[in-house]
């Protein structure tokens, strides 16, 4: 195998491929990159055998062949050469890999053993603008459990109604939501897609704007990305029935400004104590959110912010990064915060925009 | 022919020859055999990933092991299957309809049972003390009482008692964090901790709580590393001012393999004892438990109950379960002969053997006096004691006979023996000391 391409595109594919191989796998062909060449194009593939991808890309090939090449030798080597195109060649064990100014002969892996993609058939599938996708996918993912003890909740539920996407995530003790509209397609079952896959989705998604089409089977979820391939496996479960727990109605209703609110939250986690614990005050009667955390070590530290308040005044503890973290995916100017008294969950919205939702359980004590 | 399982099994092991470790176990582990049909062999895998590579890739391989096996195989199917292994898993894990943010895992967190209550504890003289102590310390959480250790044989209500003010604790102040285990439960936690290398996490855990209940501390003698643990975490919660109860099945002095600072931090507080309940509170219980059951029982019944199956509250409750299904079996009401009948098979309790000479050496030791000077013909007031206290007990445990006992207690007469038997069973009645190290001698005697 013998070919030659640009070295800027080469680099980008490299570095997304290389975050699908798995270092550590039990199969050594897993660590590596497969890469094929064929009638003037390249096809880089990797996979963890949860996800995976494969890029194609244009280049100069002279002999056609496949090879696997470990994937963090690969890319450490091409993210320090300059140059602008690189040129491999597969000779014997190894793979020769040159720029203008740099040779590196990297051994291979067993490339028989480097397995193919699974392909979802075209018949069931929707279209979405790829913007939007990345933007449900960024506003919920953060809420997904990290332990292993339940599947469903370390996934992302996406399921859509009457044209209208909507993703989910939580870890029981908060949850996001977040809808977009769909291009095409109007209702999708329940899919459960895990939530480490599902960011790494998201930064290929990054790369592009416009329509994809997201291909879907029971068990696994695809779509192409421009000139990438992705695949993942889903999971496999039922997500409990979220909708139950979000309340319908409130005792007290507080709209602040996000900067406010967001400013307040970074300068009380200088004194938060390792629980990131916080008070939290609505006062009616102030017309403002008082906030407050103490650290016996540091100090403390008490804000209040101006806000439009009806209802009943309420105190509660939280957990202040539990609060921090529904702004990152709020943009409006104000928030809404609404709250059923003490040790109920409250609910955080974009004042502006009703596509997201986010719920959050004080902390006990 | 074989089961489906069995030949999968004898594939799997032909296959493991031929193809290389790491493609092996990466490709083959969570696969079986769904079913066989027509010919078609149904093979279960875990992901469209291995569906994929294993039909490419080993299709050849699978076919010719499994025709070796079983000739008649023409063809094989490639299903992913919802892992047998996960499933059961899975029905556990889906939660039905959570009412509120899953919330019920900030309440199973304290790991208290819901049904102990306080409303549900039945006191009598036999427990009041410890009752009125728990009152205390429901009233003035850390301030009261602090630690309050409740100890006394199994089965007559400790933990009962304990959880039951964990769980008034997370009713009436939900605030407040109040967890329960036993001391085992911290023994494992520790290990675990210690071997995740997380021991700092382990800690911080442990310390975030206003209200700790343990039950069984006696069960942390002999684990240096533990008890130095629990030292700590005592010293923390107790400088806290946070409560902390405690259930142990001897006084601490008398736990062997306990440190002295560790015993001397668990009398701090309060010390209850629960003693074995007289009859007039075993009847109240048994009363309150056919009530809990909805079952109207003769009183001549309920005495029977209360007078005969002697022992804890937990046997006492199972005899009473015994009688309640009998109960509901037959049409008409239990007549007292009846009862006497199902509770006369059931009782079939055996006693270990021990030698009489074996039973003296224990209890002369117990009392730090030679052996040999029970069977001689003295009155000196602290061999008289044992001696009766000996006598009583094969008496009331081994039920050896008036004239047996005096035989063997060096040829005393049987009116002697009867003597003994009931002054230490007055005795019994009035001084708690007494009552005391007869449980320990029944323990060391078990």
């Amino acid at each position: 195998m013998r070919f030659e391409t640009p070295t800027e595109q080469f680099h980008n594919a490299v570095s997304i491929a290389a975050r699908f191989a798995e270092r550590r796998a039990n199969l050594s062909a897993l660590a590596g990159i497969l890469i094929a060449a064929e009638n003037g194009r390249i096809l880089l593939r990797a996979t963890n055998l949860e996800c995976g991808v494969e890029i194609s890309l244009p280049a100069k090939v002279t002999e056609g062949g496949v090879v696997a090449i470990p994937a963090h030798t690969l890319q450490g080597f091409i993210s320090n050469v300059r140059g602008k195109s690189v040129s491999v060649a597969h000779v014997g064990e190894v793979v020769r890999v040159e720029t203008d100014r740099a040779v590196a002969s990297i051994k291979t892996l067993p490339a028989d053993d480097f397995p193919i993609l699974p392909r979802v058939s075209a018949s069931t599938v929707f279209t979405i603008k790829s913007n939007d996708l990345t933007r449900v996918i960024r506003s919920v993912a953060f809420c997904a459990a990290t332990s292993t003890i339940k599947p469903e909740l370390q996934s992302i539920l996406l399921f859509a109604d009457a044209g209208k996407l909507s993703a989910v995530a939580t870890d029981s003790f908060r949850l996001a939501e977040k809808t977009a509209s769909l291009r095409s397609g109007g209702s999708v079952p329940h899919l459960l897609l895990p939530a480490r896959n599902a960011v790494e989705f998201m930064r290929i998604l990054e790369t592009y704007q416009g329509d994809i089409d997201v291909y879907y089977n029971e068990n696994q979820i695809s779509a192409h990305i421009n000139t990438i391939y992705f695949t993942s496996r889903l999971v496999d479960g039922s997500f409990p029935n979220y909708r139950q727990i979000i309340p319908a109605s409130f005792s007290t209703e507080a709209v602040v400004l996000r900067e406010d609110f967001s400013q307040a939250l970074k300068s009380l986690s200088i004194f938060s104590d390792k629980f990131f614990h916080m008070s939290f005050a609505i006062e009616p009667s102030k017309k403002a959110l008082i906030l407050s955390s103490h650290n016996p070590d540091v100090g403390e530290q008490t804000s209040t912010i101006h806000a439009a308040i009806s209802g009943e005044a309420v105190t509660m503890s939280f957990n202040s990064r539990y609060l921090a973290d529904s702004l990152q995916a709020i943009s409006g100017e104000s928030i809404r915060i609404l709250s059923n008294g003490m040790g109920k969950a409250i609910l955080i919205k974009d004042a502006a925009d009703e596509s997201f939702l986010y719920l959050a359980m004080p902390m006990n004590r | 022919m074989t089961t489906t399982k069995d030949l999968w099994e004898n594939t799997l092991v032909e296959l493991e020859l031929t193809i290389s470790p790491p493609n092996f176990n990466t490709w083959f582990r969570d696969t079986h055999i769904v079913r066989v049909e027509d010919n078609t062999v149904y093979l279960g895998v875990p992901s469209q990933f291995a569906r994929d590579w294993l039909s490419r890739k080993f299709h050849k391989d699978i076919l010719r092991s499994l025709r070796g096996l079983s000739e008649n195989v023409r063809s094989i199917e490639y299903i992913i299957s919802r892992g047998t292994k996960k499933t059961p898993e899975e029905i556990v894990s889906t939660p039905a309809a959570p009412s509120e943010l899953p919330l019920e895992a900030v309440h199973t967190k304290s790991n208290l049972n819901p049904r102990f209550t306080l409303s549900s504890f039945v006191v009598g003289p036999f427990n009041e003390l410890a009752h009125a102590a728990a009152q205390a310390v429901i009233r003035k959480p850390g301030i009261a009482y602090n630690p309050l250790l409740i100890y006394g044989p199994t089965g007559l209500g400790k933990t009962h008692l304990i959880q039951a003010i964990g769980n008034h604790f997370r009713v009436h102040a939900p605030d407040r964090k109040v967890f329960y285990m036993t001391s085992e439960k911290f023994s494992m936690d520790y290990v675990s901790a210690l071997q995740a290398g997380k021991v700092h996490s382990f800690k911080e855990r442990y310390r975030q709580y206003d209200l700790l209940v343990m039950d069984d501390v006696q069960f942390l003698a002999g684990r240096d590393k533990i008890k130095e643990e629990f030292f700590h975490l005592f010293n923390y919660l107790y400088d806290g001012n946070k409560q902390l109860v405690f259930t142990s099945d001897q006084h601490p002095n008398f736990i062997q393999q306990l440190e002295d600072r560790i015993k001397s931090r668990l009398s701090a507080g309060m010390i209850v004892s629960i003693t074995p309940p007289d009859h007039q509170s075993r009847l109240a219980i048994v009363r309150a438990k056919a009530a809990v059951h909805k079952v109207v029982l003769s009183d001549e019944i309920l005495d029977y109950l209360a007078a005969t199956v002697e022992g804890n509250v937990r046997e006492l409750e199972g005899a009473l379960n015994l009688l309640l299904i009998q109960f509901e079996m037959r049409e008409g009401p239990l007549t007292l002969a009846d009862t006497k009948n199902i509770l006369r098979t059931a009782a079939g309790t055996a006693k270990k053997a021990v030698s009489v000479g074996e039973v003296v050496k224990i209890i002369a030791n117990f009392y730090g006096i030679e052996e040999t000077s029970i069977y001689e013909k003295t009155r000196r007031k602290e061999v008289v004691r044992p001696r009766q206290v000996i006598m009583f007990l094969l008496r009331d445990d081994f039920h050896l006979s008036f004239p047996a006992i005096g035989d063997k207690m060096g040829g005393r007469d049987h009116t002697t023996v009867i003597h003994s038997c009931d002054k230490i069973k007055n005795e019994l009645l009035s001084d708690s000391i007494l009552n005391q190290e007869i449980s320990q001698i029944r323990l060391m005697l078990k």
